[in-house]
């Protein structure tokens, strides 16, 4: 349908290239190789030539040339010039080297120097300047710019406005993914009933492979059944009564409420639920507790009758009957503006330049800008309610005004706390299914996709750094590693998935439909176009970087072979840990700090909500704080409830995700990931060995670990007492790199890398004239 | 006594062993008697209590004072002790403060420091973890250039550096004699560290004695400039002043300063900018403040901040680096001092090697480190730390060692692989710093060792208990660090069961 626009003989071709260049650019077979990978459904829109893409601030040595392109989906520079510094490339099957998807740019700016004048792009603007740069903003804190010096003022400038207008699209059927998806229905229509193959539904959740079961997506009557029958819960039922959306127009098509409540009864009282959200079953609790959220009553007058109603059926949903617990979040939690201010101010202070001017004040800042704070106070007010579902047996009711923000974190914070199964990939993935996706989290308008909503707010990204802050404390009690949890983040902005696109499942269908039709696609009985989903990683990453999502410190109550060995040695430091407690009264704060940094530090949650003087006096708070230090006192269960330790040094800023396109924070050779390197390659043998053992192999070693091909392990042993030291792209920010993305200076990481590098007796001096 | 001079009592047990520690320590546990006790050690007292702990409220107890430590033996669960409430009214709770007062302050009351008591036998000799000789032999020292001299072996050169030098070849003990005269206390320019390829080395030494008129010595001058060409480089000697500029400047009133490039034409001088000992005191004193009794909630990372604890472990580290970094390069030898070469001195060049050196990253290295760069080089540790006395307000009080430990930790956090040893080998270092179980750390330098007599310094004891307990807490939920909360990554077993050099009871 589109094909690449082949090179125009403009003036620009004859242009020569600046002297301090290589004359490889000019050369014309080589502009023709410069072509953009596109997608099915993706057209060039614009394009310019001998565009220069700046790597630092403070020199040009580094500098590309190259061709800046932009498409329906993505800016593309595409170059020939390799990139430098660069170690390490997390490559995304979707997206080139130097991409970035239309729907990750936050600000377009474009300067001319010689006329001093500067220009935040919107959609539809003049600009009435030539740029000589272009500066793009993107929302995932990378900077990046390109220059104009030598291509055609005309041809950049246009390029300029087409990126300006198809960044800040008018209509949510102008995003990529309908393209895309249309384009495939166009495709496979001639093959099988024009449903595209591959891409429909869960996909193969798994990062590691087709082995891995597939997400459920809470779109059918039975993932919900499934739901109820794997928490064991009873008193529930799964609800059909707005197939087809027929009450509620963000709500899915399926959800579960108290077996006692009627459809009938349902309809009557769903007009009295701001947005007819009735009262959604999220979990329940081996004890028979549930966990519910539901919106606010509106109906003043029904209010008590209905609300006293609702509590009743959950109470006699509940085995013992218990009472119900209400938490409003609208009260205890900060509000959707306040999470969007503290996050402009978080990246304010990560993007800084330069980045070493924010240090002496860097420790007030971070706090000034409070996301620390809030991610806390979603840990604790999540652990409050683990306490009430866990201790006290009763039900929980999530109350907010829409039930459509808060309440999603929440009620995942919960359930990641008290359910492993929501710490492994496929159920961390169920869950957002479940609690956000499916329940009407308006991600279209908190992501801001289409450039216009007043809505924005980083809801879902504190979520993420919620967990976040759970896996550092429990490192072992998660199957997936930060890595995941960071390109998670990343997938929220790539507009070629339905996950992330809508405010809700029924705005999928009708938006979907509605463009079905204007493109004459034939849907059969689909509800709506199958978009693709995120789960299905296999389109962002081959199978080997998927493995990168696998955490090694995990011990999975499934995971075949490592299992085993390191099930067993856990349970022997349970042991000794308990027995050390049981010895002598010292506790784990002073020297000796038990035997293993995995079990929690006591009292910090104790210290934590002690303070508190309304709370005091308080009976109920009492329990609560009895409860927070039987807790922190035993060993901790990594397969059952986990609580956050929340005292303000126990709550960090999540490195990886925040700070990996800034050079200056990285630690070359250092950081988190060696120790992860070293765990995984360590993992990989014992999985090894005992495949081996399994197979009762009698070959030699070396010629198994040939053999063996899939391992869950990013970095694999070599063979059996690998000794190989620590690669060296191996850096705090991997598996991304900071270079090229953030225009900086040209400094790599922090100068204590040149010396700890390794095991190295002595350092070489041609290591430190490398380096430098 | 009120319950506020009790709680003035913010005390720790004086050990904080476990029980498996102990027990494998060779302490035989007499069930008949409620405290674990050393060899050496003796119950001097015991009472009923209420120990009134600042996280988990009062727990009954009984409270047993040896001349080692401070024990409460719990009836509910066991715990470290922080603050005592002695229950009972009257006559009984003086007994107690008394005894506690004398055997936690045994200097001030002329009695000896548990270490001379301690009968516990070992086995492994830990003095004999240092051999100067070796570790300069693993050096590959002496050479052409560096020689072995022992013209300090009664330490009648300078009381408070060691036995044993590595000085110039070409200068001889005639010339060191000349130039220790103009350096502060004696502590003439000696070398730490040679890089094995390219011979540069790192040298530590005391400040000049310039003084306000700028006296000048042509035997330093002299002596510096022979260390420049041991390494065959036409390049200057690099002297890095770890004091700042001015405060370097003021030392000149004092009969100090430093070297001036009018004198000294072939070297170039640089100021690290790190504070004085009394700087730093203060700076952890308000750490202490933010982590003690509570740790600071609500405003946690600028209490941090205002603290200034973290800018200066930055300096530290960043000066190091500097050292590390010139060394390495091969471009020149370093030369390192500060006002007395034994502080921030010792800070820098062990820090420097640390990073230059994957050795001493090792756990037997390290400890061959601290006691090369810090107990044999005279860091005073009795003074700074002030075992067994009270006087809390001592000003050579200060936590210069525990800074380094710190900065260590920081490297050990960013670099996670690159250690043999975890944090807890480090917190074990820092306990018996302050436990006085073992002679390592009771000295001030290694002569005041061999004299065999205590020092008799001012220092408070109690307070520094809690100084190591807030430590402990501050390296748990301190920080900006990368740091992997769980596993010490295979490279790093497990450092229990390799302990500090342990000392015999009678040296």
């Amino acid at each position: 349908m589109f094909s690449l626009k082949p090179p125009r003989p403009t003036f620009r071709s004859y242009l020569l290239p600046p002297p301090q260049t290589d004359d490889k650019i000019n050369s014309e077979p080589k502009i023709k190789k410069l072509e953009p990978v596109l997608l099915p459904g993706e057209i060039v829109v614009n394009e310019v030539n001998f565009v220069r893409k700046c790597i630092a601030t403070d020199t040009s040595q580094y500098d590309l040339w190259g061709k800046l392109i932009c498409t329906n989906f993505k800016i593309s520079f595409i170059t020939e010039d390799p990139m430098p510094l660069q170690k390490f490339h997390y490559r995304n099957l979707l997206l080139g080297e130097h991409d970035v998807p239309l729907t990750c740019i936050e600000q377009i700016v474009t300067v001319n120097d010689h006329k001093r004048k500067q220009k935040v792009l919107g959609p539809n603007q003049k600009l009435k300047f030539n740029p000589t740069e272009l500066i793009i903003y993107c929302k995932d804190f990378r900077i990046v710019r390109f220059r104009f010096d030598e291509s055609g003022p005309e041809s950049a400038k246009k390029v300029c406005l087409a990126i300006a207008h198809y960044s800040q699209p008018t209509d949510l059927q102008l995003l990529f993914a309908f393209e895309y998806v249309g384009k495939k229905y166009h495709n496979s229509a001639n093959k099988i009933n024009g449903i595209p193959s591959g891409d429909g539904g869960g996909g193969d959740s798994g990062a590691g492979g087709s082995s891995s079961p597939k997400t459920p997506l809470f779109e059918t009557y039975s993932d919900w059944d499934r739901e109820i029958k794997r928490t064991g819960a009873s008193g529930w039922r799964v609800c059909s009564i707005n197939e087809g959306y027929m009450i509620s127009t963000c709500l899915s098509e399926y959800f579960v409420v108290p077996s006692s409540l009627a459809d009938q009864d349902l309809k009557i009282f769903s007009h009295s639920f701001v947005g007819r959200r009735m009262p959604l079953w999220c979990w329940s609790h081996p004890n028979g507790s549930a966990l519910v959220r539901m919106a606010l009553i509106k109906d003043v007058l029904q209010q008590r009758k209905i609300d006293q109603r609702i509590c009743n059926a959950i109470t006699k949903s509940h085995p013992q009957r218990s009472d119900v617990y209400k938490s409003d979040l609208d009260k205890t939690l900060p509000n959707i503006q306040e999470i969007q201010a503290a996050f402009v101010k978080l990246k304010q202070l990560c993007v800084n330049e330069p980045f070493e001017e924010t240090e002496e004040k860097w420790l007030s800042s971070l706090e000034n800008t409070r996301w620390l704070e809030y991610v806390r106070a979603f840990l604790k007010h999540s652990a409050e309610l683990v306490y009430v579902l866990e201790s006290r047996h009763l039900s929980v009711v999530l109350q907010e005004e829409e039930g459509r923000d808060l309440s999603c974190f929440v009620a995942s914070l919960v359930q990641v706390m008290l359910d492993p199964y929501f710490r492994t990939i496929t159920g961390f993935q169920s869950l957002i299914q479940k609690e956000w996706v499916m329940a009407g989290y308006q991600f279209l308008d908190r992501c801001n996709h289409l450039k216009r909503s007043e809505k924005e707010c980083p809801l879902f990204l504190l979520f993420l750094d919620a967990t976040w802050q759970l896996l550092e404390q429990y490192p072992a009690a998660f199957e997936f590693s930060e890595t995941y949890l960071a390109v998670l983040y990343d997938s929220t902005r790539i507009s070629l998935f339905g996950t992330f696109l809508f405010n809700s499942p029924h705005q999928r269908v009708k938006q979907s439909t509605e463009f079905a039709i204007s493109k004459n696609i034939q849907l059969g009985d689909e509800k709506g176009l199958k978009f693709p989903s995120v789960w299905d990683w296999s389109l962002q990453f081959t199978a080997k970087d998927r493995t990168l999502f696998h955490n090694p410190f995990y011990i999975g109550k499934s995971t075949p072979c490592v299992q085993n060995s390191s099930v067993k040695s856990f349970k022997r430091t349970k042991k000794s840990y308990s027995s050390t407690l049981r010895g002598m009264p010292s506790s784990l704060k002073n020297g000796i700090i038990s035997d293993q940094e995995l079990l929690p530090r006591r009292n910090s949650l104790i210290l934590k909500l002690k303070p508190d003087p309304l709370q005091q006096t308080n009976s109920q708070n009492s329990d609560m704080e009895q409860y927070f230090r039987e807790w922190f006192s035993t060993p901790v269960d990594l397969h059952g409830v986990i609580l956050p330790r929340l005292s303000g040094t126990h709550i960090k800023l999540w490195k990886l995700c925040y700070f990996r396109w800034v050079p200056e924070a990285q630690i070359n050779l250092g950081g988190f990931i060696t120790a992860f390197h070293k765990l995984s390659v360590l993992a990989d043998e014992v999985d090894v060995l005992s495949k081996m053992l399994r197979q009762q192999w009698s070959g030699p070693l070396e010629a198994c670990y040939a053999e063996l091909g899939q391992s869950r392990m990013y970095f694999r042993a070599s063979g059996p007492h690998d000794t190989s030291g620590t690669p060296e792209f191996l850096s705090s920010s991997f598996p991304f790199s900071p270079v090229g993305n953030l225009c900086r200076r040209s400094i790599l990481g922090t100068p204590l890398s040149k010396f700890l590098s390794g095991a190295k007796i002595w350092l070489s001096t041609e290591t430190l004239a490398n380096e430098d | 006594m009120a319950s506020a001079s009790t709680s003035k009592y913010n005390s720790h047990s004086l050990e904080n062993e476990s029980i498996k520690r102990t027990s494998r320590d060779g302490v035989t546990r007499d069930l008949s008697e409620a405290v674990p006790r050393l060899p050496g050690e003796t119950l001097i007292t015991d009472k009923e209590v209420i120990y009134i702990c600042p996280f988990n409220g009062p727990i009954k107890g009984r409270v047993y004072i040896t001349n080692y430590r401070l024990y409460l033996r719990s009836l509910e669960m066991d715990m470290r002790n922080l603050r005592f409430a002695l229950k009972q009214e009257g006559h009984s709770r003086r007994d107690m403060f008394e005894i506690l007062t004398r055997y936690a302050f045994p200097l001030a009351h002329s009695l000896p420091l548990f270490a001379f008591l301690n009968e516990e036998k070992f086995n492994v000799d830990g003095w004999t973890v240092y051999n100067p000789v070796e570790e300069y032999r693993r050096q590959g020292l002496p050479n052409h250039h560096w020689r072995i001299t022992f013209i300090n072996k009664c330490y009648e050169l300078c009381d408070t550096y060691p036995a044993l030098l590595v000085v110039p070849y070409r200068a001889s003990d005639d010339d060191l004699r000349r130039v220790a005269t103009f350096r502060s206390r004696n502590r003439i320019p000696v070398l730490s560290w040679i890089h094995p390829e390219n011979k540069t080395v790192i040298v530590r030494c005391s400040q000049p004695l310039v003084g306000m008129s700028g006296k000048r010595n042509k035997d330093d001058e002299k002596y510096l400039d022979i260390i420049r060409e041991t390494n065959r480089q036409i390049s200057k000697l690099t002297i890095y002043d770890a004091r700042p500029s001015v405060n370097a400047v003021a030392n000149k009133a004092t009969g100090g300063g430093y070297e001036s490039d009018d004198a000294y034409h072939n070297a170039e001088l640089f100021f690290l900018d790190i504070h004085n000992i009394h700087v730093m005191r203060e700076s952890l004193k308000k750490v202490k403040d933010i982590v003690y009794p509570n740790v600071e909630e609500s405003h946690w990372l600028s209490s941090l901040e205002s603290t200034h604890w973290l800018e200066h472990i930055k300096l530290v580290l960043t000066g190091a680096i500097q050292v590390a970094d010139k060394v390495s390069s091969g471009k020149s030898s370093v030369l390192v001092h500060c006002s007395d070469g034994w502080d921030r001195t010792a800070q820098l060049t062990s820090l420097a090697m640390l990073m230059l050196d994957s050795f001493y990253r090792s756990i037997e290295g390290f400890e061959i480190l601290v006691q090369k760069e810090w107990i044999s080089f005279g860091h005073k540790f009795a003074s700074r730390i002030g075992h067994g006395d009270k006087n809390h307000t001592d000003a050579d009080r200060s936590p210069i060692f525990l800074q380094f430990i710190d900065c260590v930790w920081q490297m050990s956090k960013q670099f996670p692989t690159a250690f043999e040893f975890n944090e807890r080998f480090l917190i074990t270092i820092l306990d018996h710093l302050y436990s006085c179980r073992f002679g390592t750390f009771l000295f001030n330098c290694e002569s005041a060792r061999e004299r065999q007599q205590p020092n008799p310094v001012e220092q408070r004891y109690m307070e520094l208990l809690a100084l190591r307990d807030e430590y402990i807490k501050r390296l748990e939920e301190l920080q900006l660090a990368n740091s992997a909360k769980l596993s010490d990554p295979p490279t790093s077993p497990s450092s229990s069961s390799q302990m500090m050099p342990h000392v015999q009871t009678h040296f």
